[in-house]
C-alpha cells in the first residue's frame, strides 16, 4: 500500500528533482568547508532546503518538512552572520543532510518518512536556540516548552498584521494557522520521541557514529529507491527531436524505395533507375546509422551526475579517519550510457574509499615525507576514441609490490614460487584477488577484503578493464577503461571451417600467421614466441570441443586481464559492429550472446574469459552449437 | 467578476515539481491556459512577450527572486496592472510586509490545497472587478 494515493507520479518527479538538488547541496557543503563565509554558497544551500521543504509539504511529508525547516533556519542564521560555521556545526548540518537523504529513500518506497534521528533534531534546535552544539544534551533539548516556540508561533499577530498592511480581510488566517499548528504538532511530536528514545540510556545517543554506520535500514531503503528509479531517464528534448527528425527522413527514403521497387517490378531497369536505387539505399544506410547513434545518445548521461555524490563521501570518510583529503573532479561532462553509470556507482565508491583509507597518509606522515599535509584524490573521466576512461588517482604513499606479494602468499592466495615469478604489474594486480586485504586490522571503511575483486568483476561485466599504476611515495592510479556503450560490441569474426565466431575486439591485440614449425612445446603445451614473449597457443577448435581437422593457419593475439595468449583459428572474416542479442533462458557457458551478420547468418559471440576458465570442459558448449544448428 | 477559464497564467518557480503542482491545482480550478518560467528573469522575458493575465510566483529563486520580479512588474508600465500571487513557504511578517509593499495581489503559504488557492484567486478577481 502506498501513502501517496494518486500522487505517485508527482512523488517520482519530486524525488528525482530533489535528489539532484540535494547532491548539489552536498557538494556545496564540501565547498563551504573551504569558504565558510561565502554568501552565495550559503544562499544556494538555504534555497536547496527551502525548495525541498516546499515540495515535501505538498506530499504531506511532515517529518521531511520539519527537518528541512530547521536546517533552512540554520542557514538563514548563517547567511545573516548570526551564527558562525564551526566544524561541530558542520557535523550537525551533514547529519541533517544525511537525514534528508534517508527520508528520500523512504519516500522512494512510497512510505511517509519516519521522524528524523532525534539527536539530529535536538542538535539543530540546540544551535537555533543559541545554546550551541555542545548544549544539545538531550534532556534539556527535548523540553517542548522551550524549543517549540522558536519558530512561526513567535509571531502570533501576523495575520492581523497582514490584514492591516494589505487592507485585506483576514480570511487567510485559518489556513495558515492550521499550517503552523500542524508544524508545531510535528515538532512537539519529534521532541517527544526524542525524549523517549534518549532518556532511558542516559548516555547521549547524540553523535555521528550511530547514524554513520553503513548497512541498516536507511541504506537498504536508499538502494531500493535507486533501483526503483532505473526505469526512467531524462533526455534533452533536442536529442529526441533529432531522433524524430531522422525517423521522418527514413520514412521519406522508404517511400522513395517503395516507388523504385514498383518501377523495377514493372520492368524498368535503365541506368537512371538503378542509380536512383543505389542512391536511396546509401542514403538509408547513412540515416539508419545516424539514427542508431542518436538513439544511443538518448541513453547517454553526463557522468557528473554520479561524480557529484563523491566529494561528500570522501570528505566524511577523511574526517572520520583524521585525514585531510580533497577530492578533485574532472571531466564531469563526459557522457556515459545510463546503465553503465548505475553499475559504476559502487565500484567507484569503493575505489575512492580505498584511496582515502589506504592510499593517502595521515597529515603528519605526509609532512614528515615533505609533502603538503592535504592530500589530493583525483577522479577524472574522459572519452578516448571509442572508450571511456575513468581515473582515480591519489598522491599518497603508493603501493609496495613486495608487501603485496608477501601478503598474498601469507594469505595462501598464491604460492611462494608463483610470487617469485610475478613482475611489478602482476604483483599490484594481486589486490584484485578475492580475499585480499592489505590492512591487517579490518577497517570498517573499505570493507573486509570483499572489495577490490568485486570492483574488478563489476568492471569486467561492463566489458571494461582496470589497471593499476603506482609509484612508491608518489601515489597510485587506477585506470578504468570502458566501451562507450553496452549495446554495440566491436567484434573480430574468426572462422573454424565455414563457421564464423565473434570475439570481442577489445581483447584482440594483433593477428599473426602461424607457422607450424615455429610452435614449441613447453611442458606439454604449445607455445609461440612473439617478439621475445612466450605465449601459450590455444586452439579454438579444441576449446570448443570440436575435432581439429587441419592445423589452424592464423593466431589471434589476445589479452585479457589475467593472461595473454594466442588463439589459433582457421581464418578470419574481418571486423563488425555486433548488436548483441542475449540468450535469455538458454545461455551455454562461453557464449556472451549472438549477433546477426549482414547476410542473415547467426553468429555466436564468445566469452573468452568463461571459455578459458575451465579448459577442457566443453560438452556444454558443443551441444549448444549443435542445438543452434537445428534451430 | 467570474473568472475567465481561458485566462492565461504564468507559473514561476525554479523547482519543476512545484510548477507541476501549481499547474495541476490550477487545472483543478478550471484554468488550463498555463505557461511556466524557471525564475524571475525568464518570467519577465515571457511577460514582455505579452498575453499573460495572471502571475503566480514563488519567492525564493535563483537569478531573480519573486520579490524582485514583482517589483519589476510593478515598475513596467505595460505589466504593472497584472495580478501577482506570491507563493512562499514562510508565514513571517517581514515577508508579508515586503510582499504587500511591493504590490502583491495576494500571498499564499505552502503547502496549500486547490480550495485555498481558489479562495485566494477569487479574492483577487473580486478586487479586480471592483477596480
Amino acid at each position: 500500500m502506498s501513502d501517496f494515493g494518486g500522487m505517485e507520479d508527482l512523488l517520482q518527479d519530486f524525488l528525482q528533482e530533489a535528489n539532484d538538488l540535494l547532491s548539489d547541496v552536498d557538494n556545496k557543503l564540501v565547498d563551504l568547508e573551504k569558504m565558510p563565509d561565502d554568501r552565495a554558497l550559503l544562499n544556494d544551500i538555504f534555497r536547496g532546503f527551502h525548495t525541498v521543504k516546499g515540495g515535501a509539504g505538498f506530499l504531506n511529508a511532515t517529518e521531511l518538512v520539519t527537518l528541512c525547516h530547521l536546517t533552512e533556519n540554520l542557514f538563514d542564521r548563517l547567511r545573516n552572520g548570526e551564527l558562525e560555521l564551526t566544524s561541530e556545526l558542520m557535523d550537525v548540518i551533514m547529519d541533517a543532510t544525511k537525514g534528508v537523504r534517508e527520508m528520500f529513500g523512504e519516500l522512494g518506497q512510497l512510505v511517509q518518512p519516519q521522524p528524523a534521528d532525534p539527536a539530529v533534531i535536538a542538535a539543530l534546535k540546540g544551535v537555533l536556540s543559541g545554546e550551541g552544539v555542545v548544549a544539545a544534551s538531550p534532556p534539556e533539548q527535548v523540553q517542548p516548552a522551550t524549543s517549540v516556540p522558536q519558530e512561526p508561533t513567535s509571531e502570533p499577530d501576523w495575520s492581523a498584521l497582514h490584514a492591516a498592511v494589505t487592507r485585506d480581510a483576514p480570511s487567510v488566517a485559518p489556513t495558515q494557522s492550521e499550517v503552523i499548528t500542524k508544524a508545531e504538532a510535528a515538532i512537539v511530536e519529534a521532541a517527544a520521541t526524542s525524549a523517549a528514545v534518549v532518556a532511558p540510556g542516559g548516555a547521549a545517543a547524540f553523535g555521528r557514529r550511530a547514524t554513520d554506520r553503513p548497512g541498516g535500514q536507511p541504506t537498504s531503503a536508499r538502494r531500493a529507491e535507486e533501483r526503483g528509479r532505473e526505469n526512467t531517464i531524462r533526455v534533452d528534448t533536442s536529442r529526441l527531436d533529432q531522433v524524430l527528425n531522422l525517423s521522418g527522413e527514413i520514412g521519406l527514403t522508404k517511400n522513395r524505395l517503395t516507388s523504385l521497387r514498383a518501377d523495377i517490378l514493372a520492368g524498368k531497369n535503365d541506368s537512371e533507375t538503378l542509380h536512383a536505387l543505389d542512391q536511396a539505399v546509401s542514403q538509408l544506410d547513412l540515416l539508419v546509422s545516424d539514427l542508431q547513434n542518436s538513439v544511443m545518445k538518448t541513453r547517454m548521461q553526463p557522468i557528473g551526475r554520479l561524480f557529484q555524490k563523491y566529494p561528500r563521501i570522501a570528505r566524511d570518510l577523511a574526517r572520520q579517519l583524521g585525514k585531510d583529503v580533497e577530492l578533485v573532479l574532472a571531466g564531469e561532462e563526459t557522457e556515459v550510457d545510463k546503465t553503465m553509470i548505475e553499475d559504476l556507482a559502487d565500484p567507484l565508491i569503493h575505489l575512492i574509499r580505498n584511496a582515502v583509507d589506504h592510499g593517502v597518509e595521515m597529515p603528519e606522515e605526509r609532512q614528515a615525507a615533505g609533502k603538503p599535509p592535504k592530500s589530493l584524490v583525483r577522479l577524472e573521466a574522459r572519452q578516448e576514441g571509442d572508450h571511456i576512461v575513468l581515473i582515480i588517482a591519489d598522491d599518497g604513499k603508493g603501493m609496495n609490490a613486495e608487501r603485496i606479494r608477501a601478503k598474498a602468499t601469507e594469505k595462501g592466495l598464491i604460492s611462494e614460487e608463483e610470487a617469485n615469478t610475478l613482475d611489478e604489474r602482476q604483483s599490484l594486480n594481486l589486490i584484485f584477488m578475492p580475499g585480499f586485504s592489505t590492512k591487517t586490522q579490518i577497517s570498517d571503511v573499505s570493507g573486509r577484503g570483499v572489495g577490490m575483486d568485486v570492483v574488478k568483476t563489476n568492471i569486467q561485466k561492463l566489458n571494461g578493464s582496470i589497471e593499476i599504476r603506482s609509484e612508491p611515495g608518489k601515489g597510485s592510479v587506477f585506470i578504468i577503461s570502458l566501451p562507450l556503450t553496452l549495446a554495440i560490441l566491436p567484434v573480430l569474426l574468426v572462422l573454424l571451417g565455414d563457421q564464423p565466431f565473434a570475439l570481442p575486439l577489445s581483447l584482440v591485440r594483433e593477428i599473426l600467421p602461424i607457422e607450424q614449425s615455429k610452435i614449441q612445446e613447453v611442458g606439454g603445451k604449445e607455445t609461440l614466441v612473439v617478439r621475445g614473449e612466450v605465449l601459450p597457443v590455444i586452439t579454438l577448435a579444441r576449446l570448443l570441443g570440436w575435432p581439429v581437422e587441419r592445423y589452424p593457419e592464423y593466431g589471434v593475439f589476445m589479452q585479457t586481464a589475467e593472461r595473454s595468449f594466442i588463439l589459433a583459428v582457421d581464418s578470419f572474416a574481418g571486423r563488425d559492429d555486433a548488436v548483441i542479442k542475449s540468450l535469455e533462458d538458454f545461455r551455454p557457458k562461453g557464449v556472451a550472446g549472438v549477433t546477426t551478420l549482414s547476410n542473415g547468418q547467426i553468429v555466436l559471440i564468445l566469452d573468452m574469459k568463461e571459455l578459458l576458465s575451465d579448459l577442457g570442459q566443453h560438452s556444454d558448449f558443443g551441444s549448444a552449437v549443435r542445438a543452434l544448428d537445428f534451430a | 467578476m467570474a473568472a475567465d477559464p481561458k485566462m492565461k497564467f504564468l507559473v514561476v518557480d525554479d523547482f519543476s515539481t512545484m510548477r507541476r503542482i501549481v499547474r495541476n491545482l490550477l487545472k483543478e480550478l478550471g484554468f488550463t491556459n498555463v505557461d511556466e518560467a524557471e525564475d524571475g528573469a525568464i518570467a519577465l522575458q515571457k511577460l514582455q512577450g505579452g498575453g499573460f493575465e495572471f502571475v503566480v510566483t514563488d519567492w525564493n529563486m535563483p537569478n531573480m527572486d519573486g520579490l524582485t520580479l514583482l517589483q519589476s512588474i510593478r515598475a513596467t508600465p505595460n505589466l504593472k496592472h497584472l495580478p501577482v500571487l506570491m507563493i512562499t513557504a514562510e508565514a513571517k511578517k517581514e515577508n508579508i510586509i515586503a510582499a504587500a509593499q511591493a504590490g502583491a495581489s495576494g500571498y499564499i503559504v505552502k503547502p496549500f490545497t486547490a480550495g485555498t488557492l481558489s479562495e485566494k484567486l477569487n479574492k483577487i478577481f473580486e478586487k479586480m472587478g471592483q477596480a
